[in-house]
């Protein structure tokens, strides 16, 4: 019985670390400094002027913004469901949390298109991006939080409040040291979440060329994510496929760093 | 033994505005408390004398532990009445934070911070209080608590490496740190050894000569150990009240009878 369910589970080890090591080898040979900070003459259009830094710089504001626009709001719905929300309503917040979870990115992107981008006249840019992967990731960022708060020994918050400190103090000298790094890992999640996605900031932020820096939150900007899309379709120049490669291995590296320090987060919670 | 008697240290800056006059008495009134369709407390009424312990006995689910929660405000859908030294409970100055810091609340389960043994005893009071020196008051509130001299050499250590009877003791000193006007205790030497269970009696004996203490508490003989005023509550009512010698030698009704005769049973097995 052990042997086979231990078969049946090792697809789900090896796929994973067969795609790593696929990414990785295919992208080895176009890896180099020049490729991510630039290089003065090149032979190649995409090698030439700031590399692929634009793009990795781009990813992580996107990232930046949806976490920055988040979190307050992931904030503000784990204590009402902490501190004041009944049962039904806490049952209904969950619920709602749980379909934000299953909607289709593709169709947040659409949503961002039309209202962010056409009705509110934003445009293709940083702003449309954030904001919607902001609405993506809250749900994950939300759901981290409340499920950290429900770790709480119910008996420390009622010392506390025996003890006449109010919810502010409660929140801030009995909940925030215990809960500090499951919050941190949700942000952690949240970011690599916000890294990985691509259909959304498709439709609202990111164009393939002509931008190095934003200017402004209404600028567009260009995204390791996009970036790869674009370059993918470029099939017929072996020199295209290979940047592509790289930017997918920079990109996962990224994603990687964000989950590990998760990981390591959430094993000394669980010390703790 | 009285905690703002002039010869006994206090926490610098003083203590919260109501302190300083002990309460006459805590003294419910037709208390009624529903919850979840579900009648918990029908009808209670009772005082509590100056000073003094009162054990609060009952078979599980009586309505005990509910009570407690009731007086401080951890329960608040209560109807009734609840005065404190003559004062309405809700219509406290300051509200229910500044009531509970006049109560102090012992668990069944001890539930330290997850910081040091001194800034366990601190942690009630203001930022102020804090910042500034309370070793004094630490180590009259650690005495009261019969915890000092274990801990003297190690206060700032974390308060989690502590046995579960010194815990509980610890908790203990943390509700005296506030010099509460009463203490109301929930089975506080429930899953302690008898050496904790005897210096936590002997805490609540000496306390219990200064201000009035409301002891939840399953075991009779604790009951007969502490002597003062008994309180026997079944299905959310009380039944009998009286002193407790009175009380064990000749109660009253059918069902304190009932209720001794099984816990005489229980204690044999």
């Amino acid at each position: 019985m052990k042997w086979f369910l231990m078969l049946l589970a090792l697809p789900a080890f090896l796929f994973p670390l067969a795609s790593l090591v696929y990414i990785l080898s295919h992208a080895w040979d176009s890896l180099s400094w020049s490729l991510i900070f630039g290089a003065e003459e090149s032979s190649s259009m995409i090698e030439a002027g700031q590399g692929l830094w634009p793009q990795i710089i781009g990813s992580l504001w996107l990232m930046l913004w949806a976490c920055i626009l988040s979190l307050p709001v992931a904030i503000s719905l784990a204590l009402f469901h902490a501190l004041y929300a009944s049962r039904r309503q806490q049952r209904g917040l969950m619920m709602i949390l749980q379909l934000l979870q299953g909607i289709p990115p593709i169709v947040y992107g659409l949503c961002g298109l039309i209202v962010l981008v056409h009705l509110l006249h934003w445009g293709i840019s940083l702003a449309a991006g954030g904001v919607i992967l902001a609405v993506i990731v809250l749900p994950l960022l939300t759901s981290n939080m409340i499920h950290a708060l429900e770790r709480i020994p119910m008996e420390q918050t009622e010392s506390a409040k025996a003890l006449g400190l109010s919810p502010v103090q409660i929140i801030g000298r009995v909940w925030l040291p215990l809960v500090w790094s499951g919050v941190l890992t949700g942000i952690l999640l949240a970011m690599a979440r916000a890294l990985s996605e691509t259909a959304p900031i498709l439709f609202t932020a990111t164009v393939f060329s002509g931008v190095d820096w934003p200017d402004s939150m209404l600028s567009p900007v260009t995204s390791l994510q996009t970036h790869i899309f674009y370059l993918a379709q470029e099939g017929s120049d072996a020199h295209a496929v290979g940047v592509a490669w790289a930017s997918a291995a920079i990109l996962l590296m990224l994603i990687l760093c964000f989950s590990l320090l998760a990981l390591v987060l959430r094993r000394l919670e669980e010390k703790v | 033994m009285n905690l703002s008697h002039k010869a006994m240290p206090e926490p610098i800056e003083g203590s919260q505005k109501n302190v300083g006059h002990a309460f006459d008495s805590l003294c419910c009134e037709h208390l009624y408390l529903h919850l979840s369709n579900q009648v918990i407390l029908k009808d209670v009424s009772f005082s509590l004398p100056e000073k003094g312990i009162t054990s609060l006995i009952g078979p599980s689910g009586a309505g005990k532990s509910s009570l407690l929660r009731c007086i401080t405000g951890l329960n608040e859908t209560w109807q009734g009445d609840i005065k404190l030294n003559q004062q309405h409970l809700r219509q406290w100055h300051g509200g229910v934070d500044a009531l509970r810091k006049h109560i102090g609340l012992i668990s069944q389960k001890p539930s330290v911070f997850p910081v040091s043994i001194a800034e366990n005893v601190t942690f009630g009071l203001s930022r102020k209080q804090r910042k500034q020196n309370q070793s004094t008051w630490i180590q009259h509130c650690l005495e009261k608590a019969a915890l000092w001299d274990e801990v003297k050499h190690r206060l700032n250590m974390p308060a989690a490496s502590l046995s579960l009877g010194q815990q509980q003791r610890l908790c203990l000193a943390r509700a005296l740190a506030l010099k509460p006007s009463m203490l109301l205790l929930d089975e506080p030497t429930a899953s302690l050894d008898p050496r904790s269970k005897a210096l936590i009696e002997a805490s609540l004996r000496q306390l219990a000569e200064s201000m009035p203490l409301l002891c939840v508490t399953h075991d009779l003989q604790q009951t007969q150990r502490l002597q003062g005023q008994v309180i026997f509550m079944c299905d959310g009512k009380i039944i009998e009240t009286g002193a407790c010698g009175d009380f064990f030698e000749h109660p009253k009704r059918i069902e304190t009878r009932e209720f001794l005769q099984w816990s005489v049973c229980d204690c044999g097995d």
